[in-house]
């Protein structure tokens, strides 16, 4: 079995060294209107060309570009849609990050691209698999304030055709697999119908790509054999809010490759090998697929760099190893 | 909760106007700040110019108005941070980013939480000796000091934040012994994970507050609401102090369907907005109170610490804070 060590998405973006503050820096420049457009750009090319680099000196098969421009998961794509609004600060998930809550106002369309420039301007910097993420429309419909539409699966199902189409571009532009992040149907388990239909529309625009559906920020277990009958190819999953979670999928096995977020991306203290080697091995134990995927629970940015660097390194080194004693 | 506030002697009018906590630091006091986190100044080498600044927040509070003060947390950076460096078995993690283009560090609990000594108590007996208004003393919270730290030691939330809530009290308990009669424990995180309410987060607070004489307020903002209302309306304390304005007085909707039963404190202006709210902006704001809510009830203050805003634009809004009051108090008569 192939144990490749992956990346989630974000990527801090700052640290400790001079030089690891500098984007921050330039942001506040570029919010008084000191710097412009264009020299904001090159700086986030310079910055993302460094965390590439880093996670490849982390040992790890896939990358991302960190998501350096997202001020956070859900504006991001709500402001580059039309119809949308962007409004106040809320709390994201169970996280101490805040993100900024769209409003619908009118009609959901799409207005141009969303992140596969983002994707192009990174791809440039690595012959490593570079992933691109794109919030869901089940978990943006879910951030959004309503005035406009009265039918939430209306909200769903337009997001996941203006979504689909970024999909599409993504896929065109040769994005190998696209991580679609849905973690808000884990607290809302009695909407899996309308967020399986959304999906399903959404992943009918993936082309050749792969697809991987990332569940995070909950338990996936109540869904777990729903999620196994959706249009992905890949499914990721969050380890750290049920810890029986790996004995379940040891039982049940999977149809699908699996992404194991076993290494806890919201929490500075580092796993040790050997428990996660066993529990990669519970996981696997029913397991035929051929690729199993290493990676965080989330995204890494709710870690300071430096930990987020270790956490990495350790995903490699416990992806190597287990390669050895799996078969 | 007015009989309450009787019987500590507390002398307040009809919606009384109070702030939540921070005020923007002078510039000199700033520059000062970064030179003690890279340790090229002491604490004690920052004191004069955190008195010299409380005693111009303290001013400023009292020409504007303001009922109840604060001492403007000079002597904080973040809130969490600043009770993890005065509390044992925390060390300090590199940045991270909390919205936009704003980081903080967070702390790590490393070791077993232990309070060593008061680490506001100095800072409000300073601030009270300046005024004769009540200055409330205010506690960041176990819930969020659990929530906002990373946990390396205990086996988990739930033991992290009852040991934070023992060791917090002390600081409350050092507060009252000290005359603090109005405390306030900060609560931002009260609602990342609902299920957590009623496992331990209702625990923390008892922990922090039974058997003391105090009036307490809890300072919860930027929280999915929907979630932890109205089962919150038992937690152990008198006043809820919430954040209003920002999310554009959403939650008064949520007190139409089940009633408000504690105090409440207002956010009235938005703390997010460089904006000083215009005078018929928060007008409305104390008019759709006074729809859902009873007057006694209700204090009028920003929707949380004012420290990202200008000094100019701070005083701004807490004219408006103490206009809104005014205006409120005028309407309650005319019913």
């Amino acid at each position: 079995m192939n144990i490749v060590p992956a990346n989630f998405g974000s990527y801090p973006r700052v640290g400790d060294k001079p030089n690891q503050m500098r984007l921050r820096e330039a942001y506040q420049k570029w919010e008084m209107g000191e710097i412009t457009d264009d020299d904001m750009e090159e700086i986030y090319r310079d910055y993302t060309r460094e965390v590439i680099e880093e996670q490849e000196s982390a040992g790890l098969k896939i990358v991302t570009d960190g998501q350096l421009r997202w001020y956070d998961p859900i504006s991001h794509f709500a402001k580059a849609i039309d119809g949308y609004e962007i409004d106040g600060l809320l709390r994201y998930f169970d996280t101490n990050f805040y993100f900024r809550q769209p409003i619908i106002k009118k009609d959901i369309e799409r207005k141009g691209q969303i992140v596969s420039d983002e994707f192009l301007s990174a791809k440039k910097f690595t012959s490593s698999i570079l992933k691109p993420v794109v919030t869901g429309p089940y978990t943006l419909a879910k951030h959004s304030i309503d005035n406009f539409y009265e039918d939430f699966s209306e909200i769903a199902f337009n997001l996941a055709n203006v979504l689909g189409k970024e999909v599409k571009k993504l896929s065109k532009a040769g994005a190998e697999v696209i991580q679609i992040n849905e973690p808000s149907i884990l607290s809302n388990y009695d909407e899996l119908s309308i967020f399986s239909e959304a999906f399903r529309r959404l992943a009918s625009f993936k082309g050749d790509s792969q697809l991987c559906l990332a569940l995070y920020f909950g338990d996936p277990a109540p869904l777990y054999e729903d999620f196994q009958n959706l249009p992905t190819d890949i499914l990721a999953f969050d380890f750290t809010y049920n810890e029986s979670l790996g004995e379940m999928i040891g039982k049940l096995g999977s149809e699908k490759d699996l992404a194991l977020g076993l290494i806890n991306a919201r929490n500075t203290k580092i796993e040790k090998t050997d428990d996660v080697l066993t529990k990669i091995r519970e996981i696997t134990i029913n397991l035929d697929c051929e690729k199993i995927y290493l990676q965080p629970s989330c995204g890494v940015e709710f870690l300071p760099r430096n930990k987020a660097f270790e956490k990495l390194k350790k995903i490699s080194e416990i992806a190597e190893k287990a390669e050895g004693i799996l078969k | 909760m007015r009989d309450k506030l009787s019987d500590l002697d507390l002398d307040l009018p009809i919606l009384p106007t109070t702030a939540v906590g921070s005020y923007p630091k002078p510039d000199e006091l700033k520059q000062a700040r970064i030179k003690y986190l890279k340790g090229y100044l002491t604490e004690e080498d920052l004191r004069p110019l955190e008195e010299m600044a409380t005693r111009e927040w303290i001013r400023i509070q009292e020409e504007v108005g303001l009922d109840v003060v604060v001492d403007g947390e000079m002597y904080r950076g973040d809130m969490t941070a600043y009770f993890a460096r005065k509390l044992d078995g925390f060390e300090m993690s590199g940045l991270v980013r909390s919205y936009g283009n704003r980081y903080y560090r967070k702390p790590i609990i490393k070791d077993e939480v232990q309070w060593i000594k008061p680490a506001t108590v100095e800072y409000w007996r300073f601030a009270q000796n300046l005024t004769e208004r009540p200055v409330k003393g205010i506690v960041t919270g176990p819930y969020t000091m659990m929530d906002w730290s990373f946990n390396e030691f205990y086996e988990g939330r739930k033991e992290a934040c009852l040991a934070l809530a023992r060791n917090l009290r002390r600081e409350v308990e050092s507060l009252i012994e000290e005359g603090a009669k109005i405390i306030q424990i900060d609560e931002p995180a009260l609602s990342a994970r609902p299920e957590e309410l009623s496992s331990f987060a209702r625990r923390a607070l008892e922990i922090m507050t039974e058997g003391l004489e105090a009036y307490f307020i809890t300072h919860i903002c930027y929280g999915a609401f929907k979630f932890i209302y109205p089962e919150m309306l038992d937690f152990p304390v008198d006043n809820f102090d919430l954040e209003m304005s920002n999310s554009g007085l959403n939650l008064t909707k949520l007190f139409e369907k089940y009633p408000f039963t504690k105090d409440i404190s207002f956010g009235t202006v938005d703390v997010h907005d460089h904006k000083v709210e215009d005078e018929k902006v928060v007008k409305d704001r104390v008019k759709r109170a006074l729809q859902v809510l009873r007057p006694d009830q209700i204090w009028i203050d920003p929707d949380c610490g004012l420290k990202t805003r200008t000094k100019k634009e701070t005083i701004g809004k807490l004219k408006r804070i103490v206009f809104a009051a005014k205006y409120g108090r005028e309407r309650i008569e005319d019913y």
